[in-house]
């Protein structure tokens, strides 16, 4: 069973139905995309099982050629469409397929032009699902850059006042960030061959089929001694060869022992620096970060939701993957400024979020200083910290997304979201109380539920790090600080004392069984990590060990 | 420099940097015309010095080669530049009709 | 070879249909010219011919770009009309022929093999195309353009020519391979001063043509003025031809001197990004945009050539045949969008008269979006595929040349999202009037057409490579 592509096939086939069908029933649209929504969801849970946890490398792989293209004496370009899963990606696939679900269910909010929007909506599902489990680089970029056009149309139509403002600010950050991307994709596919393709040009062996590890090692040292001619060799794509040092061809652009300067730099640690960048739009690391909070507010809470819960995880999932993974000199050198721009995330964030009166300004700016845990444990290059960074993208893709949907809940009601049109809501929301304050302790870290582990854990990684300054865990631990403070009083300011609000109280009514139905079980889920959080570090375990294995 | 081909060694007796001299100058007053005057026919004027200077060129350039080539890529000039003048002219009688001047910088509709 | 004879003869029998009473026949007989011509030049695929005592070389690079000239020529066609409705005013075989012709010129600067040939076919291109600027001949601003673009384009070419007198000066030759052996081959004497001079003038007169910045002064007042049909087909097959005919030029001729052009086309390239991008965030009509972003193209374009790696015939075919294919879509959507409220009896060509596409024709805001998408190069369409390639024969150079100008067009891209989505801003989200589009079987076939090929050549880009 090709489960991967499934992932893949499923939203876009639904993206496809909803176009083709006909205008006259507007509802069934959002019937066909939840459906696909949740067999996805599904389909990655039987991922979950079927998953060897014991196993480090890739599972579920799927491979066929898409394009070859031959570039005369530059050898041939392959590019594959190239599919697998390890300990990395399945946490990510599995947030994505529950928070994809759940913002199908939110959508069904959307009121206008709803087949336009959930014909988007399943190409953003489809293009998110495929960033997580490419394993060929150009089929990854390819994801990556398409989801700017549905999410970018979600916001720019469906959005607040300033949406067109704040969908074009988002599309040319991100733009920005993946032609950084583009340019080392391309140094990347020139300094690297594929060594399973190279032997059967070379005419080593009649087939791919008959490639085994020898062959491999032949291959490589032919390569190293430069003895291949230059048409023979087929340069690749794919991410597992580029992480081998072995396949890059000996005096090309990226290859380590080259040691190729570029501007005065060493030019694998420009191109470290530039995919960085690139992710780092994403993830958003202060000071890239300034796209989020206005997407955010702008954006319809389904849209914010996935946003939040998986859009910027794929910032975190480039670094691990690509930066990382690719570059492992540069994220040691780099380090110590990773850690601190991490830091400076997670306090510059909380401050932010400190100030804001508007909920979902305040929320974005806690995903920025959340986001900023996962950057600090990555930059540690310890066990702790890369599986802390991993489970703190998780949780905060389960809370932020329950953060959002609670801003949604207050905006569906009286559109508005400052803080200062509400007081003791408790009164009239008990239900709603409940599970905001479960989202907002989760957030700020309380035992027992899922932020704190994630959050300790990046921490701990900080403090271990033979990378990493002593001073960053703790100043990290003030970001903690902080988003009790914010929280806190958040929730003092909406939810204690005499029940008041600018609207009329009437519209104020506890939250409906569908929002329960989104919350409940986010709710329930940050409980249990938060309990169990060996669910989830055992997925992670053993790819992370090989991972760090390069450092 | 190509070697000197004796043929026509009567007019040996000017050299051939006078004509480059020559052609230089009037490409650089064709060059000044097309700049500075701003009546359309003026400039048309200097275009074709500017070709004609080019034309000078390569007709001295050619006698010192055997295939004459340069005095036949003039012939195809001189050619080119007189249905370029065709239409040229039809444009300008256009574009006077239209706006009852020639000048080029009140020929400026594209501003407004 | 063949194309080009059959052209110039379509063109005069156009001409002689002209005086049939009946006007439908002229355009299926134009396309189906272009058509048999097309045919007639893949007859020559996988063969080199030289033609004439060494003027004209035709091989497979040599199809490839006249086929590419050949199907924008095709398309802009299609999408023409009537050229109005007046009478008196029309002359719709003419047009036809005129478009013919300046593609024969299109050819000659694609296979020639002595400076004559390209001058003689810089020309014909060149004194088509300022008649058919100036083929409006009642609006005010394509006589303007067809005069400025006469003035300019003249001049260009007087520089042009004295650049080529002066470079026979210094080899004696006309001939590409002739002047190659001189350059490379180091006469003992060393290198006259004389080809230094003429090269310069040789690539002003080319830059301009191409409308490379400093030397695309005149282009968006031309592209501007002229009728919108011909700005279209003047931005495409142009910009191919002009870059077939600078890659053969300095690669064959004057790969000796590469360290001189190399720096002045790098420092070209840059300058013409920056101006390009940066001017047409500031353009309020969507034709001046699309004026100021073909400059921005010629810049990508320029890349590939002052890269000069095995690499760059197919980049720059693969950059044209992208490009004209989006350009051609953008403009035949403006021209229906613009005609449905002239202002001032003019066409309405803001951004403002987008507002609400999407409703009110679907396919065009549609092919539309398409069209802008690739022209600022996002995945999953053929420029996306054209700027790879193009970024690709630049690092392959070395980052130590190319790094600058690599910086600089990484983020002249990321400032051409901003204004090519303006217009995918106002088709899908702004709303403006309801009133529906309609178009013609012909037209609508055209859009479909492009929108596949674009989509299509960025799933698929190595069908096409192969070939090229």
């Amino acid at each position: 069973m090709p489960y991967l592509s499934l992932l893949i096939i499923l939203p876009l086939l639904a993206a496809l139905l909803v176009v083709f069908l006909p205008n006259r029933n507007q509802t069934t649209f959002r019937w066909i995309a939840l459906v696909a929504s949740l067999l996805n969801f599904l389909l990655t849970l039987l991922l979950f099982f079927r998953f060897d946890k014991s196993v480090a490398g890739y599972q579920f792989v799927e491979q066929t050629d898409w394009i070859t293209l031959s570039l005369g004496p530059l050898g041939v370009v392959s590019i594959d469409y190239f599919l697998g899963l390890d300990g990395i990606s399945l946490p990510l696939v599995l947030l994505a397929g529950l928070v994809l679900a759940i913002g199908a269910i939110s959508s069904f909010e959307i009121k206008q032009k709803q087949k336009a929007y959930f014909a988007l909506y399943s190409l953003l599902s489809a293009s998110l699902m495929g960033c997580f489990v490419a394993l060929d680089l150009f089929l990854f970029f390819l994801f990556f850059e398409f989801m700017l056009l549905p999410m970018y149309f979600l916001i720019g139509l469906w959005g607040g006042e300033r949406r067109e403002y704040a969908s074009i600010k988002f599309f040319v950050y991100t733009f920005l960030g993946s032609i950084f991307i583009l340019l080392v994709m391309i140094g990347l596919y020139l300094s690297v061959a594929d060594p399973v393709e190279t032997a059967v040009a070379m005419g080593l062996v009649p087939g791919k089929e008959l490639v085994d590890a020898n062959v491999i090692a032949d291959v490589q040292n032919y390569l190293q001694e430069g003895r291949i001619e230059a048409d023979q060799i087929v340069h690749t794509f794919s991410i597992p060869y580029m992480a081998e040092p072995g396949n890059y061809l000996p005096q090309s652009l990226l290859n380590i022992a080259a040691d190729h300067v570029l501007f005065g730099q060493s030019a694998r640690m420009l191109a470290f620096v530039l995919v960085f960048l690139g992710f780092a739009v994403k993830l958003p690391v202060v000071p890239l970060h300034t796209w989020l909070p206005d997407a955010h507010v702008e954006a319809p809470t389904p849209v914010s939701v996935v946003l939040a819960g998986v859009l910027l995880k794929i910032g975190g999932y480039g670094f691990i993957r690509i930066a990382y993974g690719l570059f492992p000199d540069g994220a040691i050198v780099f380090a110590p400024w990773l850690g601190g721009l991490g830091v400076l995330s997670i306090v510059y964030g909380a401050l932010n979020a400190l100030a804001m009166n508007d909920l979902k300004r305040m929320i974005a700016y806690s995903s920025v200083s959340h986001m900023g845990f996962v950057l600090l444990g990555l930059a540690s290059l310890t066990s702790e910290g890369v599986n802390g960074a991993l489970f703190q993208m998780v949780s905060h893709g389960i809370l932020s997304a329950m953060l959002f949907l609670i801003a949604g809940v207050l905006y569906t009601r009286t559109h508005d979201r400052q803080l200062d049109s509400y007081r003791g809501l408790a009164a009239r929301m008990p239900g709603y109380v409940t599970l905001t304050a479960i989202a907002f302790f989760g957030s700020l870290g309380l035992p027992a539920l899922s932020g704190f582990i994630g959050e300790f854990f990046t921490i701990m990684g900080a403090f271990n790090s033979p990378y990493l300054p002593n001073w960053m865990a703790p100043v990290a631990t003030l970001g903690i600080v902080l988003a009790a403070g914010y929280f806190l009083w958040t929730l003092q300011r909406l939810f204690f004392g005499e029940f008041w609000s600018k609207h009329e109280a009437g519209l104020l009514t506890d939250v409906t069984p569908r929002e329960r139905l989104m919350l409940v079980p986010l709710a329930a889920l940050a409980l249990m990590l938060g309990i169990l959080p060996g669910i989830l570090l055992n997925l992670t375990q053993s790819t992370v060990g090989e991972f760090l294995k390069n450092f | 420099m190509p070697v000197f081909y004796p043929l026509l060694a009567v007019n040996s007796a000017i050299p051939l940097s006078y004509f480059v001299l020559a052609s230089a100058a009037l490409f650089s007053i064709g060059l000044g015309v097309v700049v500075v005057k701003r009546n359309a026919i003026v400039v048309l004027m200097g275009v074709e010095l500017m070709l004609n200077a080019a034309n000078l060129n390569l007709v001295a350039f050619s006698r010192y080669d055997p295939d004459l080539k340069g005095q036949m890529f003039g012939l195809f000039v001189i050619v080119v530049a007189a249905a370029e003048a065709v239409v040229a002219l039809a444009i300008v009688l256009l574009v006077y009709r239209r706006f009852q001047t020639v000048d080029l910088d009140e020929v400026n509709e594209m501003k407004r | 070879m063949l194309s080009i004879i059959s052209l110039s003869l379509f063109g005069i029998l156009n001409l002689f249909l002209g005086f049939l009473k009946s006007r439908r026949v002229l355009l299926p007989a134009t396309l189906l010219f272009i058509a048999l011509a097309f045919a007639a030049n893949l007859l020559d695929w996988n063969h080199q011919y030289v033609y004439f005592r060494d003027m004209l070389r035709t091989n497979n690079l040599f199809i490839n770009f006249s086929s590419i000239i050949l199907l924008t020529t095709f398309l802009t066609v299609a999408i023409s009309r009537s050229f109005g409705t007046d009478e008196e005013h029309t002359h719709p075989a003419e047009y036809y022929a005129i478009m013919l012709f300046s593609v024969v010129g299109a050819l000659m600067m694609v296979g020639f093999e002595n400076l004559i040939m390209l001058f003689i076919g810089l020309e014909i291109l060149s004194v088509s195309l300022y008649v058919l600027t100036g083929s409006d001949k009642r609006s005010l601003r394509s006589n303007e353009a067809a005069l400025k673009y006469f003035l300019m384009g003249s001049f260009a070419t007087g520089i042009f020519l004295f650049g080529i007198a002066l470079v026979y000066g210094a080899t004696g030759s006309f001939n590409l391979s002739a002047i190659g052996s001189y350059v490379s081959g180091g006469p003992t004497t060393g290198i006259s001063p004389l080809l230094y001079v003429g090269l310069l003038f040789i690539l002003a007169g080319m830059l301009f043509k191409v409308s490379a910045a400093p030397f695309h002064f005149w282009t968006p007042d031309v592209y501007d003025g002229a009728p919108t049909l011909f700005t279209a087909f003047m931005s495409t097959v142009v910009k191919t031809a002009g870059f077939a005919a600078l890659y053969r030029l300095l690669t064959v001729s004057f790969t000796g001197v590469y360290g001189l052009w190399w720096q002045v086309l790098t420092g070209v390239t840059v300058l013409t990004l920056l101006v390009g991008n940066i001017t047409a965030v500031y353009q309020s009509s969507v034709k001046r945009m699309l004026a100021y972003s073909s400059v921005s193209h010629a810049g990508y374009l320029l890349i590939a050539v002052a890269a000069k790696t095995p690499q760059s015939p197919s980049a720059i075919l693969f950059y044209s045949l992208a490009y004209s294919i989006a350009t051609i879509t953008g403009f035949a959507v403006l021209i229906l969008v613009a005609e449905q409220k002239p202002i001032e009896g003019r066409p309405d060509e803001r951004y403002e008269a987008f507002n609400g596409l999407a409703k009110r024709n679907p396919l065009l805001a549609f092919s539309l979006a398409v069209s802008m998408v690739s022209l600022a190069g996002i995945p999953l369409t053929a420029g996306f595929w054209g700027k790879f390639f193009v970024f690709s024969t630049a690092v392959d150079r070395g980052m130590t040349n190319m790094g600058m100008v690599l910086v600089v067009a990484v983020l002249m891209s990321v400032v051409g999202v901003y204004y090519y989505f303006r217009v995918i801003i106002a088709s899908y989200l702004k709303t403006g009037d309801s009133e529906p589009i309609g178009i013609r079987p012909l037209y609508r076939f055209i859009l479909v057409l492009t929108t596949a090929l674009t989509i299509g050549l960025g799933l698929f880009p190595d069908v096409v490579r192969q070939l090229f």
